[in-house]
């Protein structure tokens, strides 16, 4: 995705090792990098998270904060669901020619892809229940993704720190009052409840599905690529999971080339394998980072850098 | 409401109102498909290479600014045009391989759904990308270094979000061949919904409003690759696996289709 132009000398030595099970920093195939992840450093937000892949200075990095509010709604609109609006942005801090509209290309990629992913049943999000009041109002969840560093596998980074931002976000609980006025037509009012020890999770956030993205390079394909890994890259696919392995998206990017058919359902059934793993690590992940913060409260810059 | 100051003057309606009952939204399943087609059909194409006026050979013919190859794709109700300009000179100097750019639009009467506005919206930028990431992988690139290649889609007519995509898939690859850019293959595309988990091929708007999730997939026959494959909605492994096979054997028979209205064309 960034301009790194590889020499055919390196092309080969990084061809000639995935098709052999080798990887340049030692990893296999299928192996993730090292994730770091934080929820709720964003006290403005109703729900947010950072997650880098890979280690300081040689990671890809996205913050995604979640912004809710409620939305009157207007005739042609769904009658009782609520709405998820999506947003990634890729920071000109992350490289060089995402400077002015260099990134827009990027930007509606990914941002349609997370649309895709999150708005809808497939998402696992209950969205009748961000529905305050039919036909009156809604909630709407802004999802604002930034892209902060970027050193290969922007996707799944980027769906991680969306699920676990998800995760941790509260909504403001709702009282709905009905009242019937002198036609006997009952009229529905609602309150905001104002506290924040009063706040409710988002309903059905725990069936979010996982990414895996995977790297076609030579005759093999590796996950979780490098930066060096993507620019020898001839097509890329990815595929969400849902934690009961459904597959909830697929999208195949890349110019330079296809999957074989066999390759192909090859790839989609290891998706199914590795995300049951992915899975479980995110869980532990998660958790371990509820525990750790915790502990420590406040959260100052060093806690919000500490990690990174 | 109810007002308690009676107007005479005007014809009164009663005091209490109610909504009147629609009948529901008939599946559009329910006795077969509409047009009777069976659930693995595609509609019938009608395809037609160089509609637009294109480049002459000669340079004298002060034509410079006509499309190099056109093409024109009729799928049941979708009507695609597609111009392609190229191979020209590309933007950036000093690439090794050429560029694939296109430009898909709606046409604003084309869509049933929504009055498009005259502004690209970022559906159009996306299908954009994705015709980009379906069609580039069939071309030669590398037999272009320093060019640059660009198609023109126009939907003048759409019937299914994911069916248009595929036309405009399959609209590409003619005029490509019109303009006669070196390819490894022609890519055919089409596209599927999900229907009380059975796959649907090739749906209507009508048909892909009750669908759960619908899928695309582009494909070069005689090179045997997947060039393009996308899935909107929530399936069971199998279920996907089942689809890339019913896709793959369709595009197949849309090729076959293809290929012969690209024949036609020569000998006329």
């Amino acid at each position: 995705m960034t301009s790194l132009i590889l020499s055919p000398a390196e092309q080969d030595f990084i061809t000639r090792g995935v098709e052999g099970g080798f990887r340049a920093d030692g990893r296999g195939s299928l192996d993730r990098r090292q994730v770091t992840l934080r929820t709720n450093m964003i006290s403005q937000a109703n729900g947010s998270a950072r997650c880098r892949m890979g280690h300081l200075n040689v990671g890809t990095d996205v913050l995604v904060g979640i912004k809710a509010e409620v939305n009157t709604w207007t005739p042609g609109e769904p009658d009782n669901i609520g709405s998820i609006v999506c947003n990634v942005e890729c920071s000109p801090s992350a490289a060089q020619e995402f400077e002015g509209r260099g990134a827009d290309e990027l930007n509606i990629e990914l941002t349609q892809l997370l649309d895709r992913i999150l708005n809808g049943p497939q998402s696992g999000i209950c969205l009748e229940k961000l529905c305050i009041i039919p036909k009156q109002a809604y909630w709407v969840l802004h999802i604002d993704a930034l892209v902060l560093d970027v050193k290969g596998g922007i996707v799944d980074t980027l769906i991680w720190a969306t699920r676990a931002a998800l995760l941790s976000t509260k909504l403001p609980r709702v009282v709905v009052e009905s009242i019937e006025d002198e036609d006997g037509n009952l009229q529905s009012e609602f309150d905001v409840v104002d506290d924040a020890e009063d706040q409710i999770a988002v309903e059905g956030v725990n069936n979010l599905p996982l990414t895996v993205t995977f790297n076609q390079i030579g005759k093999r394909y590796v996950i979780d690529a490098s930066e060096q890994e993507e620019a020898a890259t001839q097509a890329r696919i990815t595929v969400a999971v849902s934690p009961s392995m459904d597959i909830c998206a697929v999208q195949k990017s890349g110019i330079l080339r296809g999957f074989s058919p066999s390759l192909l359902t090859e790839i989609l059934h290891t998706a199914c394998k590795i995300a049951r793993e992915e899975f479980s690590r995110f869980k532990d992940t998660f958790a371990a980072v509820l525990s750790n913060q915790s502990s420590n409260e406040a959260n100052t810059g060093s806690t919000f850098l500490g990690a990174f | 409401m109810a007002t308690n100051a009676m107007d005479r003057r005007r014809i009164n309606g009663p005091q209490r109102t109610v909504e009147p009952i629609y009948s529901k939204d008939t599946d559009p399943f329910a006795s077969g498909r509409k047009d009777s087609r069976s659930l693995d059909q595609v509609r019938p194409i009608y395809m037609k290479t160089g509609p637009l006026s294109t480049q002459a050979n000669d340079l004298s013919a002060s034509s410079a600014a006509a499309a190099s190859g056109s093409a024109f794709y009729e799928q049941g109700n979708i009507r695609v045009s597609c111009a392609v300009y190229g191979p020209r000179q590309g933007r950036k100097s000093n690439t090794r391989m050429g560029s694939f750019d296109c430009d898909f639009r709606y046409a604003p009467f084309s869509c049933s759904w929504k009055k498009r506005s005259h502004v690209r919206g970022a559906d159009e930028k996306e299908i954009s990308l994705m015709l980009e990431h379906a069609i580039a992988p069939a071309i030669r690139l590398d037999a272009y270094p320093k060019a640059c290649i660009d198609a023109f889609v126009t939907v003048i007519e759409s019937d299914g979000k994911s069916a248009t995509i595929a036309a405009a898939i399959n609209c590409i690859s003619a005029a490509l061949v019109d303009a006669g850019i070196e390819m490894y293959d022609s890519v055919a595309a089409c596209s599927m919904g999900l229907w009380e988990s059975q796959w649907v091929a090739d749906c209507s708007q009508a048909e892909e409003n009750v669908s759960s999730s619908t899928m695309i997939i582009a494909y070069m026959p005689s090179a045997d690759e997947v060039t393009y494959m996308l899935q909107h909605g929530k399936t069971s492994p199998d279920q996907t696996d089942q689809a890339v096979q019913t896709c793959i054997n369709m595009c197949t028979r849309v090729y076959a289709v293809l290929c012969r209205g690209l024949q036609a064309s020569i000998s006329e």
